[in-house]
Order: structure tokens, then C-alpha cells, then sequence
């Protein structure tokens, strides 16, 4: 695989994160899209790094944690949804209004 | 040259603080509003220290730059948190008395994000200071899971999850951007930039479009409305102000940063793109909102737009004004949040309706109210006025002719709910003639915000001197 080739496939998978979020409902669905996003630029950074020489390597583990400190916190807030709700849908909550 | 712990002893104190909340909470379980206002005196302790301690500095690889731009941001946050914690002891002690601690922990750890964000001169810390300060507010914004509003379902979950997603998911767009940047420039210093390419502007946008969601400018707004009506009034006014500031930090530092693909001719047009688009929609969406709260939040995406417009001009001059309007900003909204927070409270909702008789019923707090939506709508001789004619002036002056006519008729159509709020408080009968409580706390607050917008509205001229100094500062160091 070259540099090019990587980003490609980088893109593809964030894309397809961008599809997921935009047309799931489910909140723990959305959270594996932003997963996956995350896991885009992930890619990208490594790729960057073994092709380019660039000094992004360091950086993956920085997104990781940042994310896994995110998802605990909206794990948690699915949790309120269901409790609130009995359902884990978005379209259940929607009752901000105006 | 000072050590590096010199240069962020204001950010380690406020992470001691925040450290000793957590400790004490756990250690003499205090009771009552006692913590609260040992946070607010700490917080208040480490503001005067900024005006005596020499922070001024260099950290080792240049990673942080601390200045008189530094000072001034972080100035502006701390008295943001100090106002917004001051505002929250009493709702706090009412309706969530066990859950006192971790609140103004998170807070506090947010404001440690923020206070590190306008110094951050590598991307992993900016990126790292910028996702401190938003994972916090995600907690914060669901703190109500046990208080429904009067007149309303629980809607404590949906504040959160949205404000969530839509952070979450613009914070991997920043991830994304940051990838190809660093990838292509291959250093993760921000003033290093990269050669011009498609990909790098790619890149560029996706930075942008990440951060661009804090500010909550058009079209990363969608949160704002919703957010502000479901999450407790009193975190709002924090939440409508301090990260907006930090979100300008971030975004002057990316743009601005010399060596940078951002010559002025490729981000200008994009950031000025963004301020006509929220001006528009923030000022043109609050006419037929009849939710205090939501009226504010678009009212907010306006303002984000009046300040955008003094950052696309790209000048010193301009740059300070943007300073200078935010720093009004947080006195202004940050007190009107908390004046409908107080008439809420005793009225029975937050509706524009439900706040009538305001002024008969609580003269004092009708008349915050009525001074801090002059200042919003920039009525002369309170601080909004001058905010707002500054930001018009120096776009004026950076041949941005079209943005800021546009904006000015937008302005003027912002005058009719703002004074369409002003006469329900004032003009109509209300249902009560009882006297509205509210604690010591948010009087304090509500009256230390009234007076600065009032003392500044007819004296700007310090507010502005250490605006001019932290721009100065800013383009002369970057």
C-alpha cells in the first residue's frame, strides 16, 4: 500500500461514519459511527507516519484516549436516554422545541 | 525567562483547586453552600494573582507561549467561571445538594481546557486543551437527570445527547484535519504550516469545521437552541459564554499563526462566509421563538457572527476588537442568563410570555434585565454599544463593506426581540404581585454583571487598552 492509497481507504471508512451518524437513530449506532470516523483519522495518522516520516504516530495515542474518555461520557448519557425513555432512539427525544 | 512552572502556575493552581474540591468532597463531606463559595473565593484569588505573578514565558519546545494575549483570555475565563459558579451555588444547593462537588470540579477541569487553549502552540495541546474543555460540558449539560422544569418534561438527556454527538463527531473531523496537516507539514507545531495543496485546504476545513462547532457558528449551530433549553439555566450561562471565548482563542491561534497555508486570502472569505451566515439565521430565527432560552441561544449565534466579522478582517485592530466584543459578551449574556434563570425560578417557566409583570414584581431584577438587553441589541452607553460599533468600525476600515452593511440591517432586526422581551418583562400584566426571591449567590452575581456592563458602557477605555494589548502582543509573538 502506498501513502495515497492509505488515505483513500481513510476517507472511504470516514465517509462511511459520516453515513452512519447522519442516517442512524439508534444512539449507540451513532457512537459506533463516531467510532469509526475516529478510527478514519486514526488510519490516516499511521499512514502518515510509515510513509511520510511524519512525527504523527504519538499523536494516535492522544486521539485515543481523548476518545475513549468521550465515549465513557456518552455511554453514560445513552444510559440517561434510556432511563428517561425505555428506548435508546434520538427520535423518542425530541422535545426541545421552538 | 521564567521556568515553565512559572509560566502555568495560574492553570496549576486552578488544577489544585479542582484536585482539593474533589478531596474535600470525599474527606469532610461539606454541607450546604459552604464549598461553592470556597471554589468562587479560590477562583477569585487566582484572578488577582494574574495581575501579580510573571507568567510571561516560553515552555520548553515552545509548545506554550504565555503573554499579555494569554492573560487576557485567561482573565476572561476565570471571571466567566467565578460568575458562572456563583450563579449555580444556589440551584445547586435546591435541587442537586448531593452532586455539589463534582459540578464545580467539572467546571473547573473545563476551565483548566480553556485556559490553556489561546497559549497552545502545537497542535496536540490545542487539541488536547480544546477536548478538556468540552468533555466536561457533555457531563454538565445532562446535570438536571433529576429536575423537571415546571412546565416541562425532563429534557436533561437531550440537551446532553446533542450537545454530545454533535462535539463528539466535530472533534474527529478535528482529528481528521489534524492528520493531514501535521501529515503534510510534517511537524506538529502550529506556526510551522504546510505548502498549498488541495489536500491541505482540506484539512484546513475540517480544523475549522471542528472548532467552528464551540463557537457555535452557522452551520454548526444545531445544538445551540436545543442545549440551552434542556441543560440547567445556570450552566448555561456559563456554557453560552466561556467556551465560545475559548473557541475564538483556538481558531485566531490556528488562523493567525505566521508560516501558516492561511495567508489571509484563503481563510478570509470562508470566515466571512460564516459570520454573514450566522448573523442571518441567529438574528432571523430568534423573531418567532417564544422560550426565553432558545431566543437567547440564537441570539447567541448572532453575536458569534458580529465577532467573526472583526476576525476576518485580520488586522491587530481587528483581532482586539474581537477581543474586546467578547469580553462584553460574557458580562452581558452571562448576567441575562442568570436574570431569567432567577424570573424563571419564581415565574413558573422559562416561556417569554410567563416572564411578564417581571419589573412590578422585582423592579431590580427588570431592570438587569432591560440594561443587559440594551447591551445585546448595542443601545449606546452600555458595553454592547461600543462592542458592536468597534467590530462594525474595524471590519469597515478592512474594506469588508457588503458583510457589514448586511450586518447592521441584521442588527437593527435583532432590536425587535430584544425589545419584544423588554415589553413582555415591562409593559404586560402579569398573573402575581409577589415579590421574587432569589439567593444571595445569583444577586451577586446577576450584580456584578450589571455593573460591569454598565461602569465599561461608560468607560471602555481600560477594557479596550488591555484588548489593544493582548492583540498587540499576539501579532507581534506568533
Amino acid at each position: 500500500m502506498t501513502l495515497v492509497q492509505c488515505l483513500l481507504l481513510a476517507s472511504a471508512l470516514f465517509s462511511v461514519g459520516v453515513y452512519g451518524l447522519i442516517t442512524r437513530r439508534q444512539a449507540v449506532a451513532m457512537l459506533l459511527s463516531i467510532e469509526l470516523m475516529v478510527n478514519a483519522a486514526n488510519l490516516a495518522l499511521v499512514a502518515f507516519a510509515k510513509y511520510a516520516g511524519a512525527p504523527t504516530q504519538p499523536l494516535v495515542l492522544f486521539t485515543l484516549a481523548i476518545t475513549v474518555a468521550e465515549v465513557a461520557v456518552g455511554l453514560a448519557l445513552v444510559m440517561l436516554l434510556y432511563r428517561r425513555y425505555d428506548d435508546t432512539l434520538l427520535d423518542a427525544a425530541s422535545e426541545t422545541k421552538g | 525567562m521564567n521556568s515553565w512552572i512559572h509560566v502555568l502556575s495560574l492553570d496549576l493552581a486552578v488544577v489544585a483547586i479542582a484536585a482539593a474540591v474533589m478531596l474535600v468532597d470525599a474527606l469532610l463531606s461539606l454541607r450546604g453552600k459552604s464549598l461553592g463559595w470556597l471554589v468562587v473565593a479560590a477562583l477569585t484569588g487566582v484572578l488577582a494573582a494574574s495581575f501579580f505573578v510573571d507568567v510571561v514565558g516560553v515552555t520548553p519546545h515552545g509548545a506554550y507561549v504565555s503573554d499579555a494575549w494569554v492573560l487576557f483570555f485567561k482573565r476572561v475565563f476565570l471571571v466567566a467561571a467565578i460568575l458562572g459558579i456563583l450563579g449555580s451555588i444556589d440551584w445547586l444547593e435546591q435541587r442537586a445538594s448531593r452532586r455539589q462537588a463534582e459540578y464545580y470540579a467539572l467546571v473547573l477541569f473545563s476551565l483548566v481546557g480553556m485556559m490553556l487553549l489561546p497559549g497552545a502552540r502545537d497542535w496536540v495541546l490545542l487539541v488536547v486543551a480544546f477536548e478538556l474543555m468540552g468533555v466536561p460540558l457533555y457531563v454538565l449539560a445532562g446535570y438536571a437527570k433529576n429536575d423537571g422544569e415546571p412546565d416541562s418534561p425532563k429534557l436533561a438527556a437531550e440537551a446532553a445527547l446533542k450537545l454530545f454527538v454533535t462535539g463528539a463527531a466535530s472533534s474527529t473531523f478535528t482529528f481528521f484535519g489534524l492528520a493531514l496537516l501535521v501529515g503534510l507539514s510534517g511537524s506538529t507545531m502550529i506556526g510551522q504550516g504546510v505548502q498549498p495543496s488541495p489536500l491541505a485546504s482540506v484539512g484546513l476545513l475540517m480544523i475549522i469545521a471542528g472548532f467552528g462547532f464551540k463557537l457555535g457558528a452557522v452551520p454548526f449551530h444545531f445544538w445551540v437552541p436545543d442545549t440551552y433549553q434542556g441543560a440547567p439555566t445556570p450552566f448555561v450561562s456559563f456554557l453560552s459564554v466561556a467556551p465560545k471565548a475559548g473557541g475564538l482563542a483556538a481558531l485566531c491561534v490556528i488562523l493567525m499563526s505566521t508560516g501558516w497555508i492561511g495567508s489571509h486570502e484563503l481563510w478570509g472569505p470562508a470566515i466571512v462566509l460564516l459570520s454573514v451566515a450566522s448573523m442571518a439565521v441567529g438574528n432571523l430565527f430568534a423573531l418567532p421563538q417564544t422560550d426565553s432560552r432558545r431566543l437567547l441561544g440564537f441570539s447567541g449565534i448572532a453575536q458569534i457572527g458580529y465577532v467573526l466579522i472583526a476576525l476576518a478582517a485580520a488586522t491587530e485592530q481587528g483581532l482586539a476588537m474581537a477581543l474586546f466584543f467578547i469580553a462584553a459578551y460574557v458580562f452581558t449574556n452571562l448576567g441575562l442568563f442568570l436574570v431569567v434563570h432567577a424570573a424563571a425560578e419564581n415565574m413558573g417557566g422559562h416561556g417569554i410570555a410567563q416572564m411578564s409583570g417581571l419589573s412590578r414584581r422585582s423592579p431590580w431584577l427588570g431592570g438587569a434585565l432591560l440594561v443587559f438587553l440594551l447591551s445585546l441589541a448595542g443601545i449606546p452607553f452600555v458595553i454592547g454599544f461600543w462592542a458592536k460599533l468597534f467590530v462594525f468600525l474595524e471590519a469597515y476600515r478592512a474594506g469588508l463593506i457588503v458583510p457589514v452593511l448586511i450586518g447592521i440591517v441584521l442588527a437593527v432586526v435583532g432590536l425587535f426581540y430584544y425589545l419584544s422581551v423588554a415589553r413582555s418583562t415591562f409593559m404586560a400584566e402579569g398573573t402575581s404581585d409577589a415579590r421574587i426571591h432569589s439567593g444571595l449567590a445569583l444577586r451577586a452575581a446577576i450584580g456584578i454583571c450589571l455593573a460591569a456592563v454598565v461602569l465599561f458602557g461608560l468607560w471602555p477605555d481600560p477594557l479596550v487598552e488591555g484588548a489593544n494589548a493582548a492583540a498587540r502582543a499576539f501579532m507581534a509573538g506568533r
